[in-house]
């Protein structure tokens, strides 16, 4: 189910122009994506919803075989499982950076041991998840390296009617002023530079609250209604939207 | 045994060893073996070294006696001295007397030596000399210590003494060190069989114990006796070893239980719906709902395996090369910004009082976890209108994060029982939560080195105790630098 809300409200597709990568989508130069897993279970259903996404996968079971298809497809983003046969996953990362080819990599991995993580980072992955996850997760993690906000000297976002100023550090909707605390603030800049890109929770956490474990009580969720609540007023349509199941969007039209 | 067989095949010179006692073949036995060959080497010496003190002795004391026998008898005049030697040699039942005097010229007056010796030196203290004595029996060869002077009148004195009396010692020393020796070397061939073979004995009953504790059998223990001896103490530390880990299977085993119990709830809800769903959903909404609840059912499963294997990562974990300094005055009002929300939606005051800048040493992802787990357990039982504080004290050369709210509180005999894992107490049984919350935070707490506290106040009060580090200098557990800012809420 929560796949599919989640596949269902994924923006990239139809609104895309904000993103390369989407833009490409629209003119039939679809985003290659090459999973490396060994698994072929998991890679059909991986591979199964990012094709249902309207990305081009390549799948290798292999680790070798997946070294040799990165270089010579020269994908737009990578997935690549921890433990291979052939050859590791980091070490196919390590390969690839020395080659210079700068692909954003998401390393997938049943070791869950933070060292691991730490260290799938230090070797050149962009992005961690550990097994098993969400296919929303999986998704939503893509999609995000695949457009990861460059760097800008803006110093105001701005989201269709909300404006963010990062000097002064005040934030407008329309006209109307939003008092926002810090931490209120810092999310709604998350948010803003990943407009219409789903965010899941533990994104959140980890990129928002620089928390690297999963808390017992709800917290986005009751951080995201506080903000909600000053974002969206009464008689305004709706600007951040909850994915069931997934997490958040922040949507520049309504 | 199949093995040593196989080996045997392939090299036919162990085969002899093989069918060597075993005893022979252990390590006892080569040690008692090296032990009898060391004595008899220092039997040897011991009694080369009396034979020759006493071969030394003997020769000092011969020579005494012939010196002075020779300054008795040069004091005579000529008749006499014949008389004398003839006497001296008359009251000599053994034969070892030797005297003679030799004319001027060279031939002999009297006495039983054939001639002048060339090489005896004339008018000097007693030597060794080569001389052939002749007697009613004939002649004959014989090494002597001899002392010659020369008379007034030319002739030549010579008085000696046999010492081959040191050959008959040598074989008086010899035999004492046959009857000595042997015995002592065989007994020693024999202590070190014996020993052989009751250390063998002892393993072998040991063997026997460990296979039936490697077969499953975790109540047996190894022999020992009351006596005082490495063998039986190493069996007493063996054995609380054995102690120890049959009472930490069993509390394995225990864990096992809860989780299997706590694993199978969320999962039996998962196929309920899904068996129900499958039969009786119509449409797809129906059907969306049960997978929905499935789901939810099946993540709940993997919540709780997650946070076990964090748990065991944490408890396994023996690093802290990843440490570094944490400052807990940040970090306290980081926890108190994020649970603000949290607290003010179930109306609980969440307040934090910080008044110093306070470091230790640690892991800062794992300090924030175990800090939230505290503060998010706090909010969880603390009823509507509590309040819950969070505080960094500096106490007698420790740093105190202390965790308080105006909850139910944990009573005394719980106090063990809630850091257990899946402890959850029957006040809270309608409380969500996995039961491993405070685990956790323990093994957190434990990998730093640090103590966890829990007391009553007015509700519960949880508090990690950081001790200063020793060293001073590197890594200070806890630096106390006035930043004068008081922190509100």
């Amino acid at each position: 189910m929560a796949s599919v809300s989640g596949k269902r409200m994924i923006p990239g597709l139809r609104n895309a122009g904000t993103a390369n990568a989407f833009a490409a989508v629209e003119n039939e130069l679809m985003v290659k994506v090459l999973l490396i897993e060994d698994d072929s279970e998991t890679a059909e259903e991986i591979t199964a919803e990012l094709a249902d996404r309207g990305f081009d996968v390549e799948w290798s079971a292999n680790g070798i075989e997946g070294l040799d298809k990165a270089r010579a497809l020269r994908p737009d983003a990578m997935i690549v499982d921890r433990l291979l046969p052939g050859m590791d996953g980091l070490t196919i990362i390590e390969a690839l950076r020395k080659d210079q080819m700068r692909t954003p990599v998401l390393v997938l991995s049943a070791l869950g041991a933070v060292d691991d993580r730490v260290r799938g980072l230090r070797m050149g992955g962009d992005d961690y998840l550990t097994k098993p996850f969400a296919v929303v997760e999986l998704i939503a993690r893509i999609e995000a390296l695949l457009r990861r906000p460059t760097e800008s000297r803006e110093t105001t976002l701005r989201v269709g009617p909300l404006e963010l100023d990062l000097i002064e550090r005040t934030a407008k909707r329309g006209d109307r002023v939003i008092d926002l605390l810090p931490r209120e603030f810092r999310l709604l800049e998350y948010m803003m530079q990943r407009s219409d890109q789903l965010l899941t929770r533990a994104m959140l956490l980890e990129e928002v609250w620089n928390y690297k474990f999963v808390p017992a009580t709800n917290l986005v969720d009751v951080h995201m209604g506080r903000l909600r609540h000053k974002v969206d007023g009464p008689d305004e349509a709706p600007m951040i939207h909850n994915v069931r199941g997934a997490g958040f969007i922040l949507r520049a039209a309504p | 045994m199949a093995l040593p067989a196989a080996l045997s095949k392939r090299d036919p010179g162990s085969g002899n060893s093989m069918r060597q006692p075993q005893f022979i073949r252990s390590n006892t036995f080569h040690w008692a073996l090296a032990v009898a060959g060391v004595f008899a080497v220092f039997v040897t010496v011991l009694f080369g070294f009396i034979y020759w003190q006493i071969d030394d002795y003997l020769t000092a004391r011969s020579d005494a006696v012939i010196t002075a026998q020779m300054d008795g008898i040069a004091g005579l005049s000529p008749d006499r001295r014949r008389d004398a030697m003839d006497e001296r040699l008359r009251e000599d039942p053994r034969g070892v007397q030797i005297s003679a005097i030799f004319a001027a010229d060279g031939h002999r007056l009297t006495g039983n030596i054939e001639s002048l010796p060339p090489l005896l030196r004339i008018d000097a203290p007693a030597q060794s000399t080569d001389i052939i004595r002749i007697d009613r029996n004939g002649r004959e060869h014989q090494v002597i210590r001899a002392v010659a002077r020369r008379m007034r009148n030319g002739d030549v004195l010579v008085l000696g003494r046999n010492v081959d009396e040191a050959g008959e010692i040598s074989h008086v020393v010899g035999q004492a060190l046959g009857l000595g020796l042997l015995p002592g070397f065989f007994l020693c061939l024999l202590a070190g069989a014996w020993l052989s073979v009751r250390a063998q004995k002892r393993v072998e009953e040991v063997n026997q114990r460990v296979q039936r504790i490697i077969a499953g059998d975790l109540r047996e223990r190894l022999p020992h006796r009351t006596v005082d001896e490495p063998f039986s103490r190493l069996a007493v530390i063996v054995n609380g070893m054995l102690d120890e880990m049959e009472t930490m299977i069993h509390a394995l085993a225990g864990v096992g239980n809860d989780i299997a119990h706590d694993l199978r709830t969320p999962l039996t809800r998962a196929r309920l719906s899904l068996e129900r769903g499958r039969t009786n959903a119509r449409t797809l909404e129906q059907l969306q709902a049960v997978a929905d609840k499935a789901i939810t059912g099946i993540d709940q499963s993997l919540t709780i395996i997650t946070a076990l294997l964090r748990l065991a990562e944490i408890e396994n974990s023996r690093r802290s090369a990843g440490f570094g300094s944490v400052a807990l005055d940040e970090m306290l009002r980081e926890v108190c910004d994020i649970y603000e929300p949290i607290a003010e939606n179930k109306k609980v005051g969440l307040h934090v009082r910080v008044t110093h800048r306070l470091m230790v040493r640690g892991d800062r992802d794992l300090l924030l976890e175990a800090v939230a787990n505290l503060v998010d357990n706090a909010i969880k039982f603390t009823p509507e209108g509590g309040r819950v504080d969070i505080e960094l004290l500096r106490g007698d050369s420790e740093t105190i994060v202390r965790v308080a709210d105006t909850g139910c509180g944990i009573s005394e005999h719980e106090r063990d029982a809630v850091l257990r894992r899946f402890y959850r107490s029957d006040k809270m049984r309608h409380t969500p939560g996995v039961g491993l919350g405070l685990s956790l935070v323990a093994a957190i707490v434990k990998l730093h080195g640090f103590r966890l506290a829990i007391s009553s106040g007015s509700g519960c009060r949880v508090e990690i105790i950081c001790p200063d580090r020793e060293d001073g200098k590197k890594g200070p557990l806890a630096r106390l630098t006035k930043a004068g800012q008081a922190a509100g809420s």
